[in-house]
Parts: structure tokens; sequence; C-alpha cells
């Protein structure tokens, strides 16, 4: 069970980042909670940058090292313990986290301060906990080496992002939120049996055990089947999107960006982990073409419903429903190949991007929908004439995501779009090159109609309601880079992904 | 770095650094008023780089750039229409409160432009495309009419149809690429023994062919010329459609013999070449005849390359690119004529037609224009047997489009009156005059040789009798052709049209699956549904 490697990789030094990782932020909530009132933005704004540099350090230990990292709690090794580990795509995740966390702090403490002389405002002191919060249970989800610890985290992930979609306190957001939590409950109901039936088969939950012990029989297949479908509803994959919409459009603009870039990503992580890790070798060829279908419907459903939208918080919140659908082609193009290494494919590199990029982009439309929204007093499509000259900045980094997200080059969502085609293409699954292309056609239909609204000459003057500072524009236009130099990575399969899988690197 | 790195570093580096520039409000006039500085740097990469040298930028990026015998002529003849475009767009912004906005997607058009000629491998290259096709939708729709958003948009959708389809395209090449280069002569040499050699040729004459404007994807021409503003057409029909003419002759595979790929390409050209003609013809519009004018040469030059392909003969690629250049400087100052007769009132109209005459009918190639000699480079190609009669048609129609076009001419189309200023007029001067004497220049570089074999009676004969012909045929017909009924600009635009209301209704049908899958029965359904589709994928698989 325990090997050589392993032994050397848990007495690394630097692999006690790994639990700092997560203990930082909960520590953030924690004491957030003990010390209340204005300390909640104070430790958020602290913890934060020190949480950045730590993913960054994670990211960079695992970069040279090229290898996983293990952290043994304890000493107690499982499955009596807990084991965490970050291997190549875990070191993205945490870093790509910190980097949209740090950017989306920043753009809310004009809208999260609490007012002078107040001792504790309830939306600031909400907002900044529950935001570490989030950060602790993503952190926790990408570390995570054991299905029940997965778990956990999800529903800390669930219970941290629902309050933030109802921060403002309106019915209609109240009613989302409700929504949103029952359905990710009935999610988490059905991992929950699906862990069980694991557990009861196998005895262990941990990732890398059952990945030696599990057997392809008619119990795990159910329990993969409920895992999955739960997993699925939690990251709002066609047709259990129903919840996503209102809950993205009505948060506020710096907690929708979490959601749409962040959260919803948590669960897709995981079920990556379950299908990849916990159980290589069980995805059959119509399981794969099942998820991709249902993917490819996600792509063109959301992306119509976006043209048709005549909020533009609703239309970003479709255009994430149909994001989320690229993500999913990836499965039957990574096991077309047959081969063992499925990841080395460019396909394993195109999803991955696909994910990093539209978290960026997603995150950069959110704010930019929310700079506009709070300039104007609506998000009314139709009453963007003008927008253009007023916002330009804002406007630009909406342009340069919605580019992205589009797959014009250069940006990340190119380099994810001609990754995936190569591969559907190297594979001989033309058919998802006409899902990839129709959405990006789509895509274009409804960025273009926004931006060609943004940038009509309004019929008289465009009186802008607030000031929006310069600041908040600028890491608007920061996370819209982001997306623009991901365009700057090679085509072609990433080495950082691919460390700590492939058969010599045991899931340890 | 070499002098020819540095220059070709600077085709690109100096239009950007302008457009940086135009960004703060107070340096936005003086970069309007500094256009025509922008593409220097082009033109003397034309005239001084060396051949085949290849910059490869540092990494991360993966730019990289060089430049030919064949692009060096059309980058050249591009760069200096950029540059009298650049004279008349800057009189033309004078006036104009949005210079600023006009400026800055002129030079993201111009640094697109310029970089398909010089670009060295596919991604750079499609960056480079996708930035000349995307950026000219703010040219066209820049004065913000109703009309004008419309051109734009049929311009956009269909460009980025055309992107869709480049990328496909390009896709493959890179996988038929033996060791990983994506240099563009890489996968080019690989492409006639890769596995997917007739879906790439597919893609790639799909989007550099709706560039181009080959019948039935050249709805944008006529509808984005017809309403953009005056320097707009001129550089989109003079240079920036060459962006699909240098990605047919960058990207086909000339020196592998394909017959069936070079006929249907021949024969998708020569129709093409008619059918602009013919509908150029039912036009009223002097813009919108020009346009459709543009289509139909391209078409031309379309065909040239696929008898080169067919068979199996390199040399079409420089033929090709001769006809084409000439065409850049040909419909460049056409197009600049229509400008000056609309709005510089006192210039002699006579002399603008006398000369809009010669440039016109030398496309069909009137003896000693510059038109006769891009027919005679692309003779190998289309002088002979079929393809030979077909060409000969369309210069006939040529000759009658363009004697339709002065008829348009004679008609002024709008009642704007600017003082004459040298800044209108120099400029289409200067290009008419480059549309007669660079060919002549440039003529025994492309096909050996000397100019003066173009003088032998025979050749002269040759070239003359077709404008002879179309000139009677003209005139004999002119009661005919002056009732004829009247396309819309555009012609099977209005197709287009009609799918919107079925559009529409699908995406009502869309509309209401959603508001069903929303209820909470139906989405408590979905998920068991989802569930049960899993488990049976899993039991069916093992």
């Amino acid at each position: 069970m325990l090997d050589a490697g392993a032994v050397a990789e848990a007495s690394s030094a630097g692999n006690s980042l790994l639990v700092l990782a997560i203990a930082l932020p909960v520590a953030g909530v924690l004491i957030a909670f003990v010390l209340g009132g204005r300390s909640a933005e104070r430790i958020a704004l602290a913890f934060i940058p020190i949480g950045l540099a730590l993913s960054f350090a994670i990211f960079f230990d695992i970069w040279r090292e090229a290898k996983a990292l293990t952290y043994v709690l304890g000493g107690w090794q499982p499955p009596l313990g807990v084991r965490l580990r970050a291997d190549g795509i875990s070191a993205v995740m945490l870093v790509v986290t910190a980097l949209i966390m740090s950017l989306t702090a920043l753009f809310a403490r004009a809208g999260f301060s609490t007012p002078n002389g107040v001792v504790e405002a309830r939306r600031p002191f909400v907002f900044w906990t529950l935001l570490l919060a989030v950060w602790a249970a993503l952190n926790s989800i990408f570390l995570a080496s054991d299905l029940f610890n997965i778990y956990v985290a999800l529903e800390l992930l669930t219970f941290a992002a629902v309050p933030l979609v109802c921060l403002d306190g309106r019915a209609e957001t109240l009613a989302a939120a409700l929504r949103y939590l029952l359905f990710a409950l009935v999610a988490s109901i059905l991992y929950l049996l699906g862990t069980a039936l694991i557990y009861g088969a196998y005895g262990t939950l941990d990732i890398g055990l059952l990945a030696e012990h599990a057997r392809s029989e008619p119990a795990t297949w159910l329990a993969i089947a409920l895992m999955t479908a739960g997993l699925l509803a939690k990251t709002a994959l066609f047709p259990l999107h129903l919840w996503l919409p209102p809950a993205h459009a009505g948060a506020p603009p710096a907690a929708s960006a979490i959601l749409s870039a962040l959260v919803v990503k948590g669960s897709f992580f995981v079920i990556v982990r379950l299908w990849f890790d916990a159980m290589p070798g069980l995805m059959t060829a119509a399981a794969a073409q099942t998820l991709a279908t249902l993917g490819a419907a996600a792509v063109l459903f959301g992306s119509v419903l976006a043209l048709r939208q005549a909020r533009l918080k609703m239309l970003v919140a479709y255009s994430t429903v149909a994001q989320i659908g690229y993500l999913f082609l990836m499965f039957p193009l990574l096991i077309g190949s047959g081969a063992v290494d499925a990841w080395n494919n460019v396909a394993w590199t195109g999803g991955w991007m696909q994910l990093v990029s539209h978290a960026f982009a997603k995150a950069a439309m959110f704010m930019a929908a929310g700079l506009i929204a709070e300039a104007t007093g609506h998000d009314r499509i139709t009453g963007l004439a003008g927008i253009g000259t007023a916002l330009p900045i804002t406007v630009i980094a909406f342009a340069i995501s919605g580019l992205s997200l589009m797959g014009i080059p250069p940006g990340g969502g190119f380099q994810a779009k001609s990754l995936l085609l190569t591969a559907a293409t190297a594979e001989g699954q033309w058919w998802w090159s006409i899902i990839i292309l129709a959405g990006g056609l789509l895509t274009a239909g409804y960025v273009f109609s926004v931006l060609a609204q943004m940038f009509t000459k309004p019929d008289g003057e465009l009186a802008l309601l607030t000031r929006i500072s310069w600041r908040r524009e600028a890491v608007v236009l920061a996370l819209a880079l982001c997306a623009l130099l991901l365009g700057l990575v090679p085509l072609r399969p990433l080495d950082v992904l691919l460390i700590g899988r492939g058969p010599e690197a045991v899931f340890q | 770095m070499s002098s020819t790195e540095n220059l070709l570093v600077a085709t690109l580096l100096v239009p950007l650094i302008m457009l940086i520039a135009s960004v703060p409000p107070q340096w936005r006039r003086r970069v309007s008023d500094l256009l025509a500085l922008a593409p220097i740097p082009a033109l003397m990469t034309a005239l001084l780089a060396q051949d085949n040298t290849i910059l490869t930028f540092p990494a991360p990026f993966s730019i990289t750039l060089t430049i030919d015998q064949t692009s060096r002529i059309l980058l050249g003849v591009v760069a200096l229409l950029w540059i009298a475009a650049g004279v008349y767009a800057s009189t033309y912004l004078r006036d104009k409160s949005e210079s600023g906005r006009f400026a800055s997607w002129w030079l993201l058009t111009l640094t697109g432009n310029l970089g398909v000629f010089i670009t060295a491998d596919i991604v750079s290259f499609y960056l480079a495309f996708a930035l000349v096709s995307l950026s000219a939708y703010g040219l066209i729709a820049f004065d913000g009419s109703e009309r004008a958003r419309r051109a734009g948009f049929v311009y956009i959708a269909l460009g980025i149809l055309g992107e869709a389809a480049l990328l496909l395209g390009f896709v493959r090449l890179a996988l038929g690429s033996p060791d990983g280069s994506l240099l563009i002569r890489d996968v080019v040499a690989a492409l006639p023994d890769s596995a997917w050699r007739d879906s790439t040729l597919a893609f790639l004459i799909f989007g550099c062919g709706l560039k181009i404007g080959l019948v039935p994807l050249h709805v944008w021409i006529p509808l984005a010329h017809s309403e953009a503003p005056m320097p707009v057409s001129v550089v989109l029909s003079g240079a920036v459609v060459k962006a699909g003419v240098v990605g047919l002759i960058r990207f086909l595979p000339l020196e592998a013999a394909l017959p069936d790929w070079g006929n249907a390409l021949a024969a998708l050209g020569l129709f093409t070449a008619l059918y602009g003609v013919g509908v150029g013809l039912t036009q009223t519009n002097p813009k919108s005849v020009l346009a459709y004018s543009t289509l139909s040469q391209m078409g031309v030059v379309a065909a040239a390359i696929g008898m080169g392909i067919a068979a199996g003969d390199a040399s079409a690629a420089a033929h090709a690119s001769f006809y084409a250049a000439h065409h850049v400087l040909a419909k460049g100052a056409l197009f600049f004529a229509v400008g000056v007769i609309a709005t510089a009132a006192p210039v002699p109209r006579t002399a603008v037609l006398i000369i809009s005459a010669i440039l016109g009918v030398g496309l069909a190639g009137l003896p000693f224009t510059g038109g006769a000699l891009a027919k005679a480079a692309v003779k190998p190609e289309l002088g002979y047997g079929v393809v030979g009669v077909f060409a000969t048609l369309s210069a006939i129609g040529t000759t009658m489009l363009m004697l339709h076009f002065l008829r348009c001419l004679t008609v002024p189309i709008s009642n704007v009156r600017q003082k004459l200023s040298a800044g209108l007029v120099l400029p289409w001067l200067a290009v008419s005059a480059a549309s007669v004497v660079l060919p002549w220049m440039l003529f025994a570089s492309v096909m050996g040789g000397s100019v003066t074999d173009q003088h032998s009676l025979y050749a002269l004969w040759e070239s003359l009798w077709p404008v002879l012909v179309g000139a009677g045929l003209s005139f004999a017909l002119r009661d005919w052709l002056q009732n004829l009924p009247r396309l819309p600009i555009g012609d099977i635009a209005a197709l287009f049209k009609e799918m919107i209301p079925a559009a529409t209704r699908l995406s009502g049908t869309v509309e209401q699956i959603e508001a069903r899958l929303r209820d909470w029965p139906a989405a408590v359904l979905s998920l068991l549904i989802v569930t049960v589709m899993l488990g049976v994928a899993l039991v069916v698989g093992h």
C-alpha cells in the first residue's frame, strides 16, 4: 500500500503547506465569528493575500518536483487517517481559485464595506465570512483524497454558497436561493448514497485504495451513477441547471462571479476525481458519450436561451450553463483513444483550459454586468446604448471575456476550443466539432448583440447614477486579461496537468 | 536582430503602438491625422526585407513571421493602398466627432491585414485573419445607421462562420503535420498525404472563399461596401478581401496535382466571376457595382489558383497574386473616384470619368493598362480550353460592368459637398497612377521574360477584342440593360431574412422547454432519468 515513492512524497518539507491551504481560510471564518463586526472584512483582506501566496507556493513546489504532494494528518495512514494530496490539476485549481478570490475581494470592497460608525452590518459580515468559507471548501475539494472528506467539503461549499445568492434579502433572490439549496441537498443525498454503497462494497473511501481495489460490478455502477448524477446537479449540467440562472443572476456581482467561476467547478472537479482517479477504467464509451451528449445539449440549449434574455445578468448566467457543457465534451475524447494514459490526449488539456479560461472570463463578465447595473440602475440589454463610451474599461473587459468565450484568438477560450477540436478530429468523433463550433457561433450571437448595443449611440445623453471607481473597473479588466493571457499557453498537452497521473503515478 | 527581422516586427508593431497612442483622449485627434504613417514599415518590408527569413518571437509568444516572393508583392501594394486610404481617411475624419473610435478600428484592421501576409505559422495566421475579419466590423458599421448595422451584422455573422471553417481546417492541418511543426510551409507540404486531406481542403476553401466572396458566400461584400464610409470601402475591396487570396495561395498545396479539387475551385471561381458581372449590372449604387466587380475579379483569381492546383503548377501562386495585386490598386482607385466625385465638387467630372474608364476597362484587359498585364499573368492558367472561353466571357462582362459603373457614376449619389482638398484627390491620383505603372515594373520579375512580349500585335489583339465586344454589347443593349430588374444589394441576402422567423420560433420552443424543465416535478424527474441513463450506460459497457 505504501511504496517508497509515497514515503518520499509524504516526508517532503513543503507538504504541510497543503494543511495550511485549508486551515487558513477555516481559521479566518472562525476568527471572524469570534471577533464579529467589522473584523470580518479585515480578516478576509488580510488572509486572502497569504492564501494566494500559499497557493502559488504549492503550485511551484509541484511544478518543480513534477510529482504530487501528499500530507498524512497526524501520521495515520488511510484508511484510518486523513490524507491530503495535491497533483497537477489540484495545483492549477488552487492557483486559479486564489487569483479569482483575491480579485473578487478587491472588487467587493466597495460594495461590502461596513459603513463608518456602525459596529456590525449584516451584509458585509456574511459576505466576507462566506467568501472565506467557500475558499476553504474549494481547497478541501481540491486536496481531498477521500470520498467522504469530499462529501463534507461539498456540503460546506453548498452551505456557504447558498446564502451568497440571497445577500440582498429580496423575495426573488430568497426564492432562487431556496431552489438552489433544495436541489443541492437532493444532489448531496444521491452522492452520499453512492458513497455508502462504495463503503459497503470495499470498506474504504480512500481514492488511492479504491483505485487499486474497485471492481467493475453492479454495486459500483449504481454507486457511481448516483454520485455522478448528484454531482451533475451541483455542476448545473443540462437538464439539471434549473437552479443556476436565477441564483447566479440574482446574487450580488461579486458573489455571482465566485459562484459561476468557481463553485460549479468544484463539483466538476469531483466528477473527474471520481471517474479518473477513484475508478480508473470504469468509464465506458457509453457513459462518456452520455455525459458529453448532456454537455452538447447544454452548449446549444444554454446559448440559445442566452440569446433570448432581455437582462444582461441572466444572459451571462445562461452563458454559464452553456460553457459548463463544453467541459463534458472532454470525457468521450479522453476515453476514445483507449490508451492507458488518456490524459496525455489534448482533450485533457483542452477541458481544463476551458474550465480555467471560463472561470476568469465569467468572473469578469459578471462583475462588468454588475458595474453597468450599478451605473445605469438597470440591466436591460436594450437600455445599454452608449455605455461603451461611458464605461469604456468595463465594456472592453466584457468584450475581451466574450471573445474568449466565443473562441476568438488570442485567449484561453480559443486554446480550449482548438484543443478540443483537435481531439475530436484526431479521435474521429467529428460530431463534437459541430457542437463546439455551433456553440461558438451562438456565443458570438449573444456577445455581439450585447456589444453592438453597448456601442450604439444613445438617443439622448446617457446619465450615470453613480461614478464607478477606476479601481473596480481595473479589477474587471485584470480578470479579463487573465483569460486573454491564457492564450499564451502553448497549444499542446500541458505538462503540469499531467503531474501525479499516468500509470507510473498511482494515486497515493 | 537583422534588419529584415526589425522590419517584420515594425510592420505589426507600428500600427499597434499607434493604436495604444489613440487611447488617451488628448492624442486621439493626432493619431487620426497620422493614419497614413502606420503602413509605412509594411511598405519598407515589402521593398527591403530578405526572402524566407523566419523570425520566431521568444516564448511564450508563439508568433513567427516571414516574407516570400509571392506575399511580398501583395504586401507592398496593400501597404500602398492603406497609406493612400489613410491620407483620405484623415481628411474624411477631420469634421467627425468620433475620429478616435474610427482610428482604433482602422489600426486594428490594418494590423490584421498586414499580418496575414507575413505570418509564418498557422496559429499566428489565424490570429491575424481573425483580427482583420472582426475589426472590419467596427469600420463597416461605423456610422451607426440601421442599414450600416445590418450590413455589419451580415458581415460579422458570415465572418465568424468563416473563422469556424478555417479553424476546422487548421486543426486538421496541425494534426497532419508530421513533426508537430505549425509552420505553414511544413503543414502544407504534409497536406497531400494527410488522412484528412479532403475535409481540410473543403474547410480552407470555405473559410478563404468566404473572404473573397465566392458565390454563395458573397452577400457580405456588396452589403458592406455600399454602407461603409468611403475610405473603408477602399481598403475593404482593395486590401481586406486579399486576406482570402493570400489564404488560398498559402494553404492550398499547389505542387500536388489534385485535379478534382482544382477543377472544382476553378469552376466555382468562374461561376462567381460571371455571377458578379450579372448581378452587378442590375445595381445602381456605384459602390455596389464596384463591390460586385470585386467578387467577380476574385472569382478569376480563385479560378487561376484552381487551375494551378489541378495542374500541380506552383507558379500559379505568383500569377494569381500578381493579378490580385493589380486589383488592389485598380479597385482602390475606382472607389476613391466614387468618393472624389461625391464629395469634392469642383473636380472636373470628365477627368474623373476618363481615368475611371481607363482603370475600369483595364480590369477587363484593356491593352497598355496594368490590367492587360494582369490578364497576361494568369494566361497560363486561364488562357486555354473551356476555361479560356469562360475567362474571355468574364472579360467581356467586366467591360460591360465597368461601363455600367461609369453610367452610375454620372448620377450624383450624395449631396455632401466638401471643399476640394488635396487629402481627397491626391490618394486617388496616386493609386490610379500606381495601378498603371506598378504592374509594368513588376511584370518581368513575376513572369520572367520581358514586358515587351506583351506588345506583339497578336497579344494586343487578344486582350483588346473582348473589350471591344463588351463595349459593343454595352452600346447595343443599352436600353435593355437600363431596364433590367433591380436586384437588392446583396441579392440572396434576402433569403437569410426569410430564415429569421423560423429561427425565432425555434428559440421560442427552446424557451418553452426551459420553462417546463424549471418545474420541480420535471426537475426531479430529470435527475432520476440522468441517474438511470448513467447506470444503464455503465451496465451496457461492461
